[in-house]
């Protein structure tokens, strides 16, 4: 077997592995879930009834309250290895550390979709949005979204998993990281929902592209340094 | 009921005198916060050989053994395991080795079965629901096996975690208080997993407070005291007195 053909092998067993717990225990996803649904009432609340207002800062609010949630999320999915000593289990397989990172990182790509593509939905509702008019160009800005948010989070979470100050140590280091994701991403939202006048579209794609890839290939190698003493 | 004949490895490792020291450690150490969890242990263990870790809480017994499964690094000095160097080649390293840790590594939201089939993924045994089916029966969880772990009692997860030891190909094996948790007939199960290591070649390391009923499988007792090595007693271990230059090195206990 090739040693990328294995490492994909790898990568797809742990994957699988936390979404069949995250399944049974709903650790992640449904917390996520709920707290972005808050989040966007919240500041729906904050920013008034005046449906043209809510529907202007709609971009903005979709990827904060996603960015939010997926703070939560992949520290949820990480704290599944702090079962009984899992995690220093999983340090000890004979297994490149860069699968490793790619089967969390995995993971956490698989529920921040799932839920790019509720709260997707729930800020065309809650905001008066019309998300079924650019529905492609969302997906992908959705799709590249989330990849770098579950590269970052993969990253951060393992950096953190074994701090005691780990719920406030998490959203501090990891937030910074994600200003250009935000911005990207927002900005191709935007560009999106206003049928892309000015053709600006396809640069904040390439923008957020270029961070995933910065981003899973400084975390594939250094996450190995994480899981050392 | 487990199986009489308990199936530990695909391969056979060869004549133990035929390979070189399973283990050699040259004035190892490590400090925690500043304190010498390990203060300087220098230890030589011949290929095939089961030896047993005493001494009192805080002595450095699972230090050693998380230092030599490389879960954590050394503060100073060196160590081999079957010839390989612990740092620079912890990866292989990895692969010859398995380590039962006092926590079992098991993830609760898992049957036992589904926790056996990652850690065969992981290590790339073949015929992995083969073997992971034969070492559930081996270690008696066949009824319990596709039960989360989550229900399961502390010698039940100790079972499961000795099961993942069954689906790797290690040679050396390292056990922190095996028996801890476990009922007469898990203790006896360890028992009988040691003779079955010690018939195809494999070196065993447990560190064990009570080692009654692992005795007959036991070549030597090493003792550590503080951190070093106060006693060795049986064949095939070698210690030396920390510091000492290796030229002038003088086997202080073995016969």
């Amino acid at each position: 077997m090739s040693t990328l053909r294995r490492e994909a092998t790898l990568a797809l067993a742990i994957a699988r592995k936390d979404a069949r717990a995250e399944l049974r225990g709903r650790h992640a996803a449904v917390g996520a879930l709920f707290f972005s649904a808050v989040v966007l009432l919240l500041f729906g609340f904050a920013l008034g009834p005046d449906a043209a207002r809510l529907a202007a800062a709609a971009p903005g609010l979709l990827w904060l309250a996603l960015i939010f949630a997926g703070t939560l999320a992949v520290s949820r999915l990480h704290l599944l290895e702090t079962d009984d000593g899992a995690l220093d289990q999983l340090a000890l397989y004979p297994v490149p550390r860069r699968a490793i990172y790619a089967g969390k990182a995995l993971g956490g790509f698989a529920i921040m979709l799932v839920l790019g593509l509720v709260v997707l939905g729930a800020v065309g509702i809650l905001f008066a949005v019309d998300v079924g008019g650019a529905l492609l160009p969302l997906l992908a800005t959705v799709v590249l979204g989330t990849i770098g948010i579950a590269a970052v989070g993969t990253f951060y979470a393992g950096l953190t998993v074994r701090l005691r100050a780990r719920e406030v140590m998490l959203p501090l280091l990891m937030l910074p990281v994600l200003a250009p994701l935000l911005l990207a991403a927002v900005k191709a939202t935007s560009a999106a929902l206003g049928g892309d006048p000015f053709g600006e579209l396809g640069a904040w794609l390439q923008l957020l592209a270029a961070f995933d890839v910065i981003m899973v290939a400084a975390g594939a190698a250094t996450y190995g340094y994480l899981l050392e003493d | 009921m487990p199986q009489t004949t308990i199936y530990v490895s695909p391969r056979s490792l060869g004549a133990p005198d035929q390979r070189p020291p399973a283990v050699v450690t040259v004035d190892l150490a490590r400090l925690f916060a500043g304190n010498a969890a390990l203060a300087g242990v220098s230890l030589t263990v011949e290929a095939g050989r089961a030896v047993a870790l005493l001494g009192p809480n805080g002595a450095g017994k699972t230090t050693l053994l998380r230092l030599l499964a490389t879960a954590i690094r050394s503060s100073f000095g060196t160590a081999r395991i079957d010839g390989l160097d612990l740092d620079r080649d912890a990866a292989l390293v990895r692969a010859r080795v398995a380590y039962l840790s006092h926590d079992t590594g098991l993830y609760d939201d898992l049957t036992a079965r589904e926790n056996l089939d990652f850690a065969a993924t992981m290590l790339g045994t073949p015929d992995r629901r083969v073997r992971v089916a034969r070492a559930l029966a081996d270690m008696g969880l066949s009824d319990r096996a596709d039960d989360r772990v989550r229900g399961f009692s502390a010698g039940m997860r100790k079972r499961v975690a000795l099961g993942r030891i069954l689906l790797g190909q290690a040679s050396l094996v390292l056990l922190d208080e095996p028996t801890a948790a476990l009922d007469d007939e898990g203790v006896g199960l360890v028992a009988q997993l040691m003779a079955a290591w010690r018939d195809v070649g494999v070196t065993v390391l447990v560190a064990s407070h009570s080692t009654d009923r692992l005795e007959p499988h036991l070549d030597a007792r090493v003792t550590l005291d503080r951190g070093l090595v106060s006693d060795v007693d049986g064949m095939g271990v070698i210690s030396t007195p920390v510091g000492v230059p290796a030229e002038r090195r003088v086997v202080v206990a073995t016969r």
